[in-house]
């Protein structure tokens, strides 16, 4: 695991459980480049079909060294090879550029297809199809194909070509009303939280349907919906609703940082010193209590009956909370947080993004973050894999491809054309 | 008893779950969803989730909560008096895995006697998964976590809550923090089977529930990659280094979130030309409004008529009427509304699951739709019910 810095671009040979897979890869945006992304990690070779006249909305999206933008704040003339979120979505990749509104792009691809046995995609439903690049031709073109699929909303059923990205997808599945203080709007979530998880869950669709073909020799076909990967990460309160048909519309729900199973009081998130930095504090038991008053020295309040037990606790919750947030307050949050983990407290720092990359431990330690070199951009981290795998290697051999950077290996190694032939196809706009 | 999934890519695969988070639980029902046999170890108590509620029904016993239900269904239950990974049930258990699950970090897990290389010693094949709470190396590897806790310290907490920042950051619900992890943790855990079946043996896969959530912060940490800037909690919408425009709209029975793209005239258009229909477009329809400089200068006004649109109607209208003419909005569905959903009713999302005293309940299906094997969870275990059957040991 960790960063390499080489030099060399040229593809070489990859390593890892993955090496020997390929992959044409459609997928754009957060959720399929995610996806794929885990596969050239681990030594798949994930070749990226762009288009050059379309390119990605990471190419284009102003996330670049030293000009701060907003999200929505597009570039009018964005370099694509500058993107800071399109460098981090898809590191480890080969890139090629191809122009699938013609029939010989369209043939390259199927030559592509035919070579690499593994197909990826996430547009919206009907693009792959007007392309004829449907199941059955993926199958014809190489049997034992494995096709994945990665639209909101699956394909088929009566809303499948419904638009969606992050937040819509969060908003349908219920994990946007599912989160808020009672009684106001919800907050919902301040991310896409479905790319990544609808990302890692087609990832586990990919490697499954790749172990069973190295068992079976059979392809498979996979339609992984975010929808439905978001039900499923809806937990007990769910179940409440499904088993004892427990409205989760009702004024006590959603419940803030407070929780309702299991018993947990103080529990939630409480200010420290400076301006916007908080701390989390979870206490489940009387031991938990006990530390945590400990700590605080035995302020007189904290030994009042009103707090001696969790029933006591959770009837006075209100009063809890303010009092203990008077003295988180005085703390830093990692001062604090180290003081209460020590003495068996559960309790975190509410860590922004320069915490994470530059004072968080244990982070520095596993490695997560790693830095490659990149030709536009320059040395860059990346979000690493978050596991270490003691007989697997994860293979970081460069940073994201640069619009169209492997054309030439690809069409030449890969599908065995002459320099001329990938002249006249640069020169046609074909690639 | 267990269902057997058909062609499952899982279906001789063994897992011992030693795990007693929602990380290590929710591994586990996928694998066995899936088709795995997966044999839950339990203390004669039962694992903590089955003292958690909510309560079947409102009645409170091990085999009644329904956050053991949650992350437990297709499983097997075997309740093992003092585990010992080296002799005895639990070793037999072992011996016959090709994976084990733990969830602990390194400390509690010498308390119980348990290291995840020495499970491995004489069991070249096993394949130790270990979703801890920080990982089992580093400074913090033997601090403590829960679901409010991991996702603070690993980064999401921060970009979810409201505009007003007296308010702390909020929870997302639904053990998001565990999930994070699970879903890594079982990524590993392929790689793995694919090193293994290419001739590798077992390892260790240790996951990080910090790092999971440390790298599923989503554009935080480019931001600060790049352009380093911090992104700011904003109210059902991306966290962004400056404050952007509302973009969760009430309805006469809601919520629903709609972001406009002012620079996009297609979207604007689409959206006018509906709300003229329903005779809410105000001045809207004024050409002088295709010029994108116009939008901007009237922003507020836009957003108005808007906002009074939104408040006019339904959120199942604003939602089917809006998608057939392609602009992206979505209802803030409520639990009860999920499972009546014309859509996932067509896909079959949601399926009935027999228990023991013959009746079904409804759970969410699985994610996993494939042409090769159909994933579908069957009941959650009772304690110990499958403790007689020895299963591991009578193969």
């Amino acid at each position: 695991m960790g960063g390499e810095q080489i030099a060399e671009r040229v593809p070489g040979v990859r390593r890892g459980p993955l090496s020997g897979v390929k992959v044409a890869d459609f997928c754009w945006m957060g959720v399929g480049a995610v996806a794929t992304r885990m596969l050239a990690d681990f030594g798949a070779e994930v070749i990226r079909i762009e288009d050059r006249d379309r390119p990605d909305l990471p190419r284009r999206l102003p996330l670049y060294k030293g000009e701060v933008r907003a999200y929505g704040d597009i570039d009018p003339n964005p370099d694509p090879n500058k993107g800071g979120l399109f460098n981090n979505y898809n590191r480890n990749k080969l890139g090629i550029t191809l122009n699938m509104r013609t029939e010989k792009g369209r043939e390259i691809a199927e030559r592509l297809i035919a070579d690499s046995g593994i197909v990826t995609e996430n547009f919206a439903p009907g693009v792959l199809e007007k392309w004829g690049l449907t199941r059955e031709r993926i199958e014809e073109l190489r049997p034992g194909s494995i096709l994945a699929r990665m639209a909101g909303f699956g394909h088929d059923g009566p809303h499948h070509r419904f638009r969606s990205y992050g937040p819509v997808i969060q908003a349908v599945c219920g994990l946007s009303f599912n989160s808020g203080l009672p009684g106001r709007e919800p907050s919902a979530w301040g991310m896409s939280y479905m790319d990544n998880q609808a990302a890692y869950y087609n990832a586990i669709a990919l490697m499954t349907a790749i172990y069973h073909r190295k068992r079976t020799g059979e392809g498979m076909y996979l339609d992984v919906s975010a929808v439905e990967a978001g039900i499923g990460l809806l937990g007990p309160d769910l179940l409440d609703t499904l088993v004892n048909g427990r409205p989760s519309r009702r004024p006590d729900f959603p419940r803030g940082n407070r929780l309702e199973f299991p018993d947990a009081a103080p529990h939630g998130v409480y200010p420290a010193s400076g301006e916007d930095q908080w701390i989390a504090v979870a206490v489940f038991d009387e031991k938990d209590w006990s530390a945590l008053v400990e700590v605080m020295g035995r302020p007189e309040w904290a030994i009042d009956d009103r707090f001696a037990t969790m029933q006591a606790r959770l009837e006075n919750v209100d009063a809890l909370d303010a009092l203990l947030g008077e003295w988180t307050v005085a703390y830093d949050k990692h001062t604090l947080m180290h003081l209460l983990q020590k003495a068996g407290v559960t309790a975190g720092a509410v860590q922004n993004s320069r915490d994470l990359v530059e004072t968080d431990p244990q982070i520095a330690a596993r490695g997560t973050f790693f830095e490659l070199d990149h030709p536009v951009i320059g040395p860059a981290l990346f979000e690493g894999i978050p596991m270490r795998l003691s007989g697997s290697e994860q293979h970081n051999w460069r940073s994201a491809p640069l619009m169209g950077e492997d054309n030439d290996h690809v069409l030449s190694r890969v599908l065995g054309m002459d320099a001329d032939e990938i002249g006249r196809l640069a020169a046609e706009g074909i690639i | 008893m267990h269902k057997r999934i058909e062609n499952s890519p899982f279906s001789d695969l063994i897992v011992v779950e030693l795990a007693d988070t929602p990380a290590g639980e929710q591994v586990g029902k996928l694998l066995a969803d899936a088709g795995a046999t997966v044999v839950k170890v339990e203390p004669r108590a039962g694992v903590s989730s089955r003292h958690i509620g909510p309560w079947r029904d409102g009645v409170v016993g091990p085999n009644e909560s329904l956050s053991f239900w949650a992350y437990n269904t297709s499983k097997q239950s075997v309740v093992i008096d003092e585990p010992d990974a080296y002799s005895g049930p639990l070793a037999d258990l072992l011996d016959r895995a090709d994976v084990v699950v733990t969830t602990d970090g390194p400390a509690r897990l010498a308390e119980r006697g348990i290291s995840p290389d020495a499970l491995r010693r004489g069991r070249d094949s096993l394949i130790v998964v270990s979703v801890s709470p920080f990982g089992l190396t580093g400074p913090w590897a033997d601090y403590r976590t829960s679901d409010l806790v991991g996702l603070a310290v690993g980064g999401p907490l921060h970009s979810c809550g409201y505009d007003d920042h007296t308010i702390p950051p909020i929870l997302p619900g639904g053990n998001q923090a565990f999930q994070n992890a699970a879903s890594f943790a079982v990524q590993g855990l392929l790689l793995a089977l694919i090193e293994r079946f290419d001739g590798g043996g077992g390892q260790v896969v240790d996951v990080s529930m910090h790092e999971s959530n440390a790298v599923s912060c989503e554009l935080a940490n480019p931001y600060w990659f790049y352009p380093k800037v911090l992104v700011k909690r904003q109210t059902a919408r991306h966290a962004q280094p400056t404050r952007t425009s509302p973009e969760l709209f009430e309805c006469v029975d809601g919520y629903v979130y709609f972001a406009l793209i002012l620079g996009d005239l297609h979207q604007w258009k689409a959206v006018v030309t509906w709300m003229d229909e329903h005779g809410l477009a105000e001045d809207l329809t004024d050409e002088a409004y295709t010029d994108l400089a116009h939008r901007q200068k009237r922003f507020s006004h836009v957003q108005e008529v808007f906002e009074a649109f939104f408040a006019r109607l339904d959120a199942q209208t604003l939602y089917l009427e809006g998608q057939e003419r392609g602009v992206p909005i979505g209802p803030l569905r409520a639990f009860e509304e999920l499972s009546t959903d014309e859509h996932l009713q067509a896909r079959g999302f949601f399926v009935d699951v027999p228990l023991a005293d013959g009746t079904a309940v409804m759970f969410p299906g699985s994610p996993l739709v494939s042409s090769g094997f159909a994933p579908r969870p069957s009941r959650p275990p009772r304690l110990d019910e499958h403790g007689d059957l020895g299963v591991g040991r009578s193969r």
